[in-house]
């Protein structure tokens, strides 16, 4: 309690400091709102499109084998447990905000090491069925680096989202993207722009 | 405290140039790669629709090529009379006897019903050979008109009552919705045709519909002007109530008596078959394993790094690395030696029962002239109606040999048995009438000469055609240029 009653402000500024507490919960509740942070728990492929770099990749899998029975979590996250999940979930997207806020994303996006040790894995938990008779599909990424096999996709190249890959190579796409954050109640009752 | 103040102040403002640069890039999606214009509903003019879908667009303005011949078909332009002037008997009486060239690019759909003699020089709005309903296949318009007048409207009257209506070839709205760029079918001929059969087309899948809105137009189709609620309106039906192979459809036809004309020549109550490609696919090993029409005539292209389906509808044997090389690895030399060879013997068997049906008609003739009565000749009439759709059934599908070569082979095989059937009925009726010889064949080794037998008189049609060219076409297109220029069109201000 002792340490608690330090941060406690002198009786003349506690009205302000209560504001100002105000204001900066105020800013975060809206930074979440209008990043679509709680959207990132979900499976909903739609919430990787929250940024558009994401479009091709949208695309090329609706139009791909995997476009109507997986979503992107069933191949880019870990399904081992929960707590691998949610933490690679984390991680991963720390990651990926920041470079979409920071403007890094390069023109063409590649996995890095973790999601392509991620993908593998995946790929062997749902078409372990086929693989049985095929030895040559028991690999995981550690393996491959190490020449004692290829990963999946190495052979299934276009899989799901092709062989050429760009910001820009699907221009005309229709894909599910964020609309405006002000909310239809409210808009309903401006005036209408006139075309 | 002013410290504390200070720098609490500092941590709002970074949050709130986070919150910006959230924004920022959320405002970046609302136009990034965003349609350009708002494409009005059934708006019938490709050049809009092509500035939000460039490559489907320039693609589908490829048609117009014509420098593709393989063996058999193509897109080049031919003469097909010229070619086969058997035609030219096996459609005397016919409108196809006056002029008949192979199909082109659908960018040619509008021009080539104009410059064709078969729709001949109509000078007012109410005169000319032809109905209003031949419109129907021929581009965007159609669904525009239609649903602006409703199809009955739109199936009554002349050609040229929609002289400057009809300027769009085969494009974006007769297949896609505007809004979603999703197939639609807008032909109320096939929608009603699944309804007669008891299906709702609207839930076919998108893999049955990338066959679907190409069956809006590639199917046998008849004018039937016996329709209740609308009599004597050349309305557009499709023979489908007894099924799709050619025993059906005769079925169908030969139950309502219908005829498309009286051969000149024999006498025989004709049927024509109207391109039915989709119905006879149907029945091919390619159908039957789930390949649609798009599959193999717009498979996917990849051009600039961009992959988007092509477009630029033809034959697979001009694109054969993206049609069929994708799922057959045999390589296209291969495959094109393996294509030719069953198109060569389903072309054999074609020609035979080709020749066959000319003599029937000739012979036919023949015994009228030597007095055989209308009961004598009755059987041999429904022979000679019967062969000939089934000659027709096959050859007028294009691409039947290659879609389902044994169909196609058996339909032509009963043909030329009902030919021969024939045949021998004549044989034995000019035996009545007291000829044993061989009936002289006429030669009609020409289309110039085969046309004359018949009774054309090419240089009116000529003519005719000619003076419609000159001065009636220019007035429609002024009339569609004033209509299209009073037409808006809206750039897209995002969501």
């Amino acid at each position: 309690m002792k340490f608690f009653s330090y941060f406690k402000p002198p009786p003349q500024w506690i009205i302000f400091v209560t504001v100002l507490v105000g204001v900066i919960v105020g800013m975060l509740f809206y930074s979440v709102y209008v990043s679509n942070a709680i959207s990132y728990l979900s499976d909903d492929p739609k919430t990787c499109v929250n940024c558009h770099v994401m479009m091709p990749e949208y695309a090329t899998w609706r139009h791909s084998s995997h476009g109507r029975v997986t979503n992107c979590n069933d191949c880019h996250v870990p399904h081992t447990n929960p707590v691998a999940k949610y933490a690679f979930k984390a991680m991963d997207g720390l990651g990926h905000a920041t470079a979409f806020t920071l403007r890094s994303e390069p023109q063409v996006i590649r996995m890095k090491e973790a999601g392509k040790a991620v993908v593998q894995e995946n790929c062997k938990r749902c078409h372990s069925a086929l693989n049985q008779n095929v030895g040559l599909l028991n690999i995981s990424l550690k393996e491959a680096n190490h020449d004692q096999g290829k990963l999946c996709w190495q052979c299934h190249r276009e899989v799901p989202h092709g062989k050429v890959k760009g910001l820009t190579s699907t221009p005309n796409a229709r894909v599910p993207t964020l609309d405006s954050p002000v909310p239809g109640w409210l808009t309903k009752n401006f005036k209408k722009q006139t075309k | 405290m002013w410290v504390l103040f200070t720098l609490t102040v500092g941590v709002v403002f970074v949050i709130g140039l986070l919150s910006s640069t959230i924004m920022e890039r959320r405002t970046e999606t609302l136009y990034l790669d965003r349609p350009r214009v708002e494409i009005e509903p059934l708006d019938p003019r490709g050049e809009v629709w092509g500035q939000n879908y460039p490559n489907q667009y320039e693609s589908w303005k490829a048609t117009l090529d014509t420098s593709f011949m393989s063996k058999h078909n193509g897109n080049a332009n031919i003469d097909m009379l010229e070619r086969y002037p058997n035609l030219v008997m096996l459609w005397a009486g016919y409108g196809f006897a006056k002029d008949y060239n192979q199909s082109k690019g659908h960018m040619y759909a509008v021009t080539d019903l104009m410059e064709s003699l078969r729709t001949g020089g109509p000078t007012t709005p109410d005169s000319g050979p032809m109905p209003s309903t031949c419109w129907s296949c021929k581009g965007p318009d159609v669904p525009r008109l239609m649903s602006e007048v409703g199809p009955k409207e739109f199936y009554s009257g002349k050609w040229a009552k929609y002289g400057g209506e009809q300027v769009n070839p085969v494009g974006c709205a007769d297949c896609h919705d505007e809004k979603t760029m999703d197939l639609k079918i807008t032909r109320p001929a096939l929608i009603e045709a699944f309804e007669r059969q008891g299906k709702d087309i609207n839930r076919a899948s998108h893999q049955e519909k990338r066959s679907l809105v190409c069956a809006q137009c590639h199917v046998e189709y008849y004018f039937d002007k016996k329709r209740p609620l609308a009599e004597g309106v050349a309305y557009l039906t499709l023979p489908w109530d007894n099924g799709t192979t050619a025993e059906e459809m005769e079925a169908y036809y030969d139950a309502r008596e219908f005829t498309d004309w009286t051969h000149k020549l024999s006498k025989a109550p004709m049927l024509k078959a109207q391109h039915p490609g989709y119905e006879l696919y149907e029945q091919g090993i390619h159908a039957k394993r789930g390949v649609s029409c798009a599959d193999c005539h717009m498979p996917y292209r990849s051009e600039g790094g961009i992959k988007f389906t092509d477009h630029k509808i033809q034959s697979p044997l001009n694109n054969m690395a993206n049609s069929c090389v994708v799922c057959h690895r045999e390589g296209e030399n291969e495959l094109t030696k393996n294509v030719y060879s069953t198109m060569d013997k389903v072309l054999e068997a074609r020609t035979i029962l080709e020749d066959l049906l000319v003599k029937l008609h000739i012979e036919a003739e023949f015994a009228w002239k030597q007095g055989a009565s209308e009961e004598q000749m009755k059987d041999i009439l429904m022979d000679i109606r019967h062969a000939q759709w089934r000659w027709d059934y096959a050859a007028a599908s294009h691409g039947g040999a290659f879609h389902a070569p044994i169909e196609t082979l058996r339909v032509i095989s009963t043909g030329i048995k009902i030919a021969q059937e024939g045949r021998l009925k004549l044989v034995r009726i000019l035996t009545e009438l007291g000829y044993t010889g061989e009936v002289p064949m006429p030669d009609v080794s020409t289309k110039a000469k085969a046309q004359a037998y018949i009774g054309l008189d090419m240089d009116k049609l000529n003519t005719e055609k000619q003076n419609f060219i000159d001065n009636v076409l220019p007035q429609w297109m002024e009339k569609a240029e004033k209509r299209e220029a009073g037409y808006t069109t809206h750039t897209a201000t995002g969501k």
